[in-house]
């Protein structure tokens, strides 16, 4: 640093009036064009190729949608009813809740940390710089509640005219609980009464869920029956999306439509007038959580999009109150994996409110989903309580510490969250309905949330290959994979339809060949 | 008789708590224009937290902070016109340059032709030769240094620095010396923590010294 010219003096006469929000994103824009290295026939390409891609699988999704739909308006069976009366009861607050649960976690009006410390630090109307950032929002929550209330009634057979009135009215309701996030966005009180109230919400979802798992059954054979009405003469559903109308007049869902529309516009514009009140902090927050979990994504590493969470729940934390540990040697660190998992209460009740899942495909009629349901959600349940043995294999350092080989380090650390699986698939039992399935599912689980856990991170140091998404190391593109293909596995015996034998050995030679393995590290 | 006139920056009572435990109790000081206030203290002693909660970035459990008499908020046009600060919270747009963050900063603040300023202030603190360099392949002094500068592209009536000195080399803190006390002399104010006895022998015209609480 040179201090021989004089340093630069401050003259107030260089700074006037401050500059619109428009004016300087503009000149962000010119200024970045400058720098930019893909033309524009390269950035149709890939435009083209993402619309290209929602085209189809949207095509492909509404077609099987639209299948699943008309078989489940066909259904006449007693569950079948149990189901379409109970899922709204239990898919509306349950909606609400992860809402303002994810929406407050990132913002939900966010801005990058350089955002943060070159924009919104200055003088600049913060409401007109954060207002993008807002109608993002706003238009992504309301276009996910329009899909997820159409595919919900769908799945529950509903007619065409109650599916689009489902779908606005969901989206709608999205819409005014991110407007309630946006206003709890402004005070530390007002987002942890807005956390308060999701958990009331989600409370209120487990409840009828919990009512509707233990709903008497019918005899399995009588779960699915379609009515002479709406079947052909081999059995095949007739019925396409929407046959099936109610005499409602046309004049209802219009209503109902421009009532929601209005009611929603007014209170995204009454919002939005506000938004000069939100933190920069708090704005900030959201933005970084929001770059990890793009990070993780686009290393296709599901655990790290886990960790990500996990590591900003410790960190708003901050502070918890120590327990002395029991035991010596392996018994030790259970104990330590015990009180660690304990140590984040949540995550045990969404555990076992996933066990609503195995219930609710079974109460679906889906007989043969059953152990496939149980074990997603077991793994989704089991999963997160495997984060000390991923930080274990993720530093070879810790595991030196600890003075354990990283194989038995893995076993002792699966006992705690094994022995969960055993208690969560023994409660699932009754809607799996047989002993050897549910020790499949469990032996599923288990080898595969472990072998999830145990991945090393995609390392760039070593031979990378091409790809459209540039050099990437082998194996990238089977990470996601990594833990469900021993799941799998473990249930193929089940879904081949194999003897009971088979549908024991098979997923216990996997778990103690998993178990058996010592796990790579760098 | 005359009005005395407020002192820029005003802190009574400040409390702050991290859970149950509190890291500062009852600070009481007052900065007037032209002056300077060192923090020190060991780590974990609360000389960041306190400029945190002083710029809005944490929230006191109780106390008063005030900016020329006025309760001071970060949301406030007038606090982000006056006060410039320092914190561990940079970061950076990949895609500027040095220069270019340095010109939108200033243009942020009503600046409409900052060419002049920025070129001098970029060789001011020995960044002209970065100045065309993206923050990816700037090294962690030379990051510091253009953190540095941001305070120096913009009106100011407070500046809030959290170690100033980090990173910088020898000749680095030399410049800062000298920098704070012309700024100082200028009529900013100036709040900052540091470990360096040197800079805080310099610059601050009184110290306060935090220990950590029990």
């Amino acid at each position: 640093m040179s201090a021989a010219d004089g340093p630069v003096e401050f003259d107030p006469a260089d700074f006037g009036a401050i500059p619109s929000s428009r004016s300087l994103r503009q000149w962000m824009r010119t200024t970045r064009r400058q720098h930019a290295d893909r033309s524009f026939w390269e950035i149709f390409e890939d435009v083209y190729l993402v619309l290209f891609t929602i085209a189809m699988a949207g095509a492909t999704g509404g077609n099987v949608v639209r299948h699943l739909n008309s078989n489940a308006s066909g259904c006449t069976s007693r569950t079948c009813g149990q189901l379409a009366d109970w899922m709204p009861w239990i898919a509306v607050p349950l909606l609400l809740a992860i809402t303002l649960r994810v929406l407050l976690a990132i913002g939900p009006v966010s801005a990058s940390r350089a955002t943060g410390f070159w924009l919104l630090a200055t003088p600049v109307d913060r409401a007109a710089l954060l207002r993008p950032a807002y109608r993002l929002v706003m238009g992504s929550v309301a276009v996910l509640g329009v899909v997820v209330g159409a595919l919900v009634w769908a799945l529950l057979g509903a007619s065409l005219t109650d599916v689009l009135l489902a779908a606005v009215l969901i989206g709608a309701t999205l819409i005014c609980a991110a407007v309630a996030t946006v206003w709890a966005q402004q005070s530390a009180r007002r987002s942890r009464w807005a956390l308060r109230v999701a958990d009331v919400l989600l409370l209120a979802a487990v409840v009828p869920a919990v009512l509707l798992a233990f709903q008497p059954r019918e005899d399995q054979s009588s779960n699915v029956v379609l009515s002479s009405r709406f079947v052909d003469e081999y059995g095949y559903p007739t019925l396409a999306f929407g046959q099936i109308q109610d005499d409602r007049s046309g004049a209802v869902p219009l209503l109902v439509f421009a009532v929601a529309v209005v009611v929603c516009a007014v209170l995204v514009f009454l919002v939005s007038r506000t938004l000069d009140r939100l933190g920069r902090i708090s704005v900030i927050a959201g933005g970084e959580l929001l770059a990890g979990l793009a990070g993780a994504a686009s290393s296709l590493d599901i655990s790290m999009l886990g960790d990500v969470i996990a590591g900003r729940h410790w960190r708003l934390k901050g502070r918890v109150h120590s327990r002395r540990g029991r035991g010596a040697q392996g018994a030790a660190i259970v104990h330590r994996e015990f009180l660690r998992i304990l140590r984040w209460p949540r995550r045990l009740a969404v555990a076992f409110a996933l066990l609503v899942v195995p219930y609710a495909v079974h109460g679906a009629g889906f007989h043969i989903l059953v152990p496939v349901a149980a074990a997603i959600a077991g793994f989704i349940a089991v999963r997160p309580m495997l984060d000390g043995l991923r930080t274990a294999c993720r530093s070879t350092g810790l595991v030196r510490a600890l003075g354990w080989d990283l194989r038995e380090l893995r076993v002792i650390m699966a006992v705690v969250p094994g022995l969960f699986t055993i208690v969560w698939s023994a409660c699932a039992f009754p809607a799996i309905g047989s002993a050897s399935a549910s020790f499949a599912v469990a032996a599923g689980i288990i080898s595969g949330a472990v072998r999830q856990a145990s991945a090393r991170p995609p390392s760039y140091a070593g031979p990378l290959v091409t790809s459209p998404m540039g050099a990437i190391p082998p194996g990238l593109f089977s990470q996601p994979a990594r833990g469900f293909d021993l799941l799998v596995l473990c249930l193929a015996p089940v879904l081949l339809n194999l003897s009971p034998l088979w549908v024991v050995v098979v997923p216990a030679v996997v778990l103690l060949a998993m178990l058996a393995v010592r796990p790579k590290t760098d | 008789m005359s009005k005395k006139a407020a002192p820029r920056l005003s802190v009574a009572d400040l409390q702050h708590k991290y859970g149950d435990r509190p890291v500062i109790e009852g600070l009481t000081f007052t900065l007037a224009a032209g002056q300077a206030i060192a923090l020190v203290g060991p780590n974990g002693a609360g000389k960041t937290t306190v400029l945190k909660c002083i710029v809005g970035a944490a929230e006191p459990a109780a106390g008063k902070i005030l900016l020329d008499g006025v309760p001071i908020d970060e949301r406030a046009d007038a606090v982000r016109r006056d006060v410039a600060t320092l914190l561990d919270d940079l970061d950076f747009f990949p895609d500027l340059t040095a220069a270019e963050h340095l010109d939108l900063l200033a243009r942020a603040h009503g600046n409409a032709s900052p060419e002049d300023l920025v070129d001098t202030t970029l060789h001011d603190i020995g960044l002209l030769p970065a100045a065309d360099q993206l923050p990816g392949s700037l090294s962690s002094g030379q990051r510091r240094r253009l953190a540095l500068a941001t305070a120096l592209v913009r009106p100011r009536k407070l500046m809030v620095l959290d170690e100033p000195e980090a990173r910088l080399d020898t000749g680095g803190v030399q410049w800062l010396s000298e920098r704070l006390v012309a700024e100082k002399k200028s009529g900013t104010a100036i709040l900052f923590a540091s470990h360096d006895p040197a800079l805080v022998e310099t610059v601050a015209d009184s110290v306060v010294t935090l220990t950590p609480l029990p």
